[in-house]
């Protein structure tokens, strides 16, 4: 066993990620501040925190169930919409003033549909967003932060400046810094920080106001400069895949003998890969060429799969990972069809590979944690 | 050197004894509600078996299957493809392909020329083809595990079962008694399906001669029967009792352990 991380901000953060309304949030609306759900890492944060909006990755912890949401889905919708949705029916989302959906996947786009249908939230805005991410793709997009900009200020009555863009622009990209700074530390052959742990750091900045979750980063990487984990693992591993934001489901992992020491997944590494370029004249240009072109997408997005190889067999070697395992919720046909392609990619690479599906929220670990040491033995480690 | 294999299934617990690389007494009996109590019941029968009086004569006891990680007495764990894939190639050295079918999974995992996992595939959270959907399918029948196993038992036409489903295969199998189709040619059409099933998935793998069943579902001879003829290949039959193969490896590993821990210490 390690023994636990000390600073209060690690506390803070794991508070954050472990529920959905947490006290940073409590806090920002006892001053009166709004809040925005947002439902996948293509939406550009940057926009609602220039429009003075708190906003929070949609995600559903805790729940137990999806009987709520089973009646407005069907068997092959994923776990993740059916949870999302049951919450979304017991008031789970009321601390939110609006949210933003966007066509990433058909399951998010039968949410949407529900959520209208049921009248969830007092402000319901839909991006499309383009399959390609082309120049003229970049372009289209960026009318749709314009159209997603001038529905904010309309329906919130706030100004988002081009200043104010800048300005947040500046603070997510400290954020981005500070968090690769985090798996920098990874890198070491004695990490000081385990993948249950930076997940819960990295969901907690998700859901909190950003200064202040900079400023909690800043303490944590102090304690972490110095920390060691006192656990020897078996294996070094990488994790990649779609929506994935239990540290439990890292924790039976590693606790066959697997330390995750990084990952592609779009609650950790795919979101601060690169930073947004402050270069860009035009701050909304900027951030539709970040986040549609830039950054590492998602299988959603259609000829990046080279480019997505070539990022994960990079970050496999640079973090010096014995193994692989891709993760994925049943019914995500994103990345059925990635996992298939990667299969064949990293033999070529001879880097091992280990295909896991999953559920949403992490239950029944047994199965899991026999592949993951099978995977592991297999390495002959 | 005395060392123990004990394998914690989801169904049952396993324990095989060995000395000097031979077996000496092994135990097979239904989990109970805990691991710990089940891990302890096979193990005192096996030391029984074995003619030993307790725990303290074995060297080294290494777990397995679902219950591995849970064992105060044992000293390692290993997962039950390791497991599964060491027993079974100590018996036949030429296997290259274990089909493992335990109550809760089923398992194809190919072999090196040493006997070591080279890859795995692991059926995906569902209980099709295994133990528990026999038991079910046994239950629908009215009959127990022993009636839809045997030869004898095997129709020569088999209906068509086509619901992977545990459940829905149960009641595919109410309707077709109600249809008044042959009992036997239920049954081997139940064998059919989980054989169809098994296919797809050492094809996925790529199948590599030198294939056996282990596991308590391999001694159902009907499935056993039913996979050969389906994939037109010779199932290798096991020496020994086919459910302790998990628990043969886990003692294979548990000496080997030892071995490697005296070599250090002198």
């Amino acid at each position: 066993m390690n023994t636990p991380i000390k600073s209060e901000a690690f506390s803070i953060m794991t508070q954050a990620t472990a529920g959905l309304e947490n006290p940073a949030i409590d806090e920002w609306k006892a001053q009166g501040g709004k809040t925005i759900g947002y439902f996948c890492s293509m939406l550009p944060e940057e926009l609602f925190l220039a429009g003075g909006l708190l906003p929070f990755r949609m995600r559903a912890t805790g729940s137990e169930g999806t009987d709520g949401g089973d009646s407005y889905f069907t068997n092959n919708n994923c776990t993740f919409v059916r949870h999302c949705f049951s919450v979304a029916l017991d008031g789970g989302y009321d601390f939110l003033d609006g949210v933003v959906v966007i066509n990433s996947c058909d399951q998010i786009r039968r949410l949407y549909d529900n959520w209208l249908h049921k009248d969830i939230s007092p402000f319901v805005h839909m991006v499309a967003l383009p399959r390609q991410s082309g120049p003229d793709q970049v372009e289209w997009y960026t009318g749709e932060f314009h159209r997603l900009r001038k529905s904010i200020e309309e329906h919130f009555k706030v100004e988002i400046t081009d200043k104010g863009l800048r300005e947040a622009i500046a603070v997510m990209n400290e954020t981005r810094r500070l968090q690769r700074e985090v798996y920098e530390l990874r890198k070491r052959e004695r990490p000081p920080i385990t993948g249950a742990e930076t997940m819960a750091i990295m969901v907690a900045g998700t859901a909190m106001p950003k200064v202040r979750y900079n400023e909690l980063l800043r303490e944590l990487l102090t304690e972490l400069e110095t920390r060691e984990l006192e656990t020897t693992y078996r294996a070094r591993i990488m994790v990649t895949g779609g929506i994935l934001d239990d540290p439990t489901w890292m924790e039976a992992v590693e606790e066959v003998g697997g330390l995750v020491v990084t990952d592609g997944t779009c609650f950790g590494g795919r979101l601060m890969h690169c930073d947004v370029d402050e270069d860009i004249v035009d701050p909304m240009e900027a951030l539709s060429q970040y986040y549609l072109a830039d950054r590492p997408s998602c299988p959603r997005m259609i000829d990046t799969q080279v480019k997505r190889k070539n990022y994960t067999v990079d970050l496999a070697r640079e973090f010096n990972c014995d193994g692989i395992i891709g993760e994925k919720m049943m019914f995500c046909d994103m990345w059925q069809v990635e996992q298939f392609m990667m299969t064949m990619d990293l033999k070529e690479e001879e880097i091992p590979f280990l295909k896991l599906e999953r559920e949403y929220i992490t239950s029944g670990t047994g199965q899991l944690k026999t592949r993951v040491q099978a995977f592991i033995e297999t390495m002959g480690k | 050197m005395i060392v123990a294999g004990v394998d914690l299934g989801s169904a049952t617990g396993k324990a095989v004894i060995m000395k000097d690389g031979d077996i000496v007494g092994y135990h097979i009996a239904p989990s109970t509600r805990h691991p710990v109590e089940t891990a302890k019941q096979v193990m005192e029968a096996a030391l029984d078996a074995a003619g030993l009086d307790s725990i303290e004569a074995v060297d080294l006891v290494l777990t397995t299957g679902y219950g591995r990680l849970k064992v105060p007495f044992a000293s390692e764990n290993v997962s039950e493809i390791t497991c599964h894939a060491r027993g079974a190639h100590w018996m036949i050295p030429s296997l290259r392909t274990v089909i493992d079918i335990g109550g809760q999974d089923c398992k194809v995992i190919s072999l090196t020329n040493k006997g070591m996992v080279g890859e795995f595939l692991m059926n995906d959270r569902c209980a099709a083809g295994t133990g528990r959907f026999f038991e079910g399918i046994a239950r629908g029948l009215g009959t127990g595990l022993e009636g839809i196993s045997g030869m004898e038992n095997q129709g020569p036409e088999p209906c068509t079962i086509s619901n992977q489903c545990s459940v829905f295969a149960e009641s595919e199998v109410v309707t077709l008694i109600n249809e008044g189709n042959d009992f036997k040619n239920i049954i081997s059409g139940v064998n059919l399906s989980v054989a169809k099933r098994l296919k797809a998935m050492v094809k996925r793998l790529g199948i590599i001669e030198g294939v056996a069943l282990t596991g308590g579902c391999s001694k159902n001879d009907g499935l056993v029967h039913a996979v050969g003829e389906l994939m037109g290949i010779e199932i290798k039959r096991l020496p020994l009792d086919p459910q302790i193969t998990g628990a043969i490896g886990a003692a294979i590993i548990a000496g080997e352990k030892f071995e490697q821990a005296s070599r250090t210490v002198a």
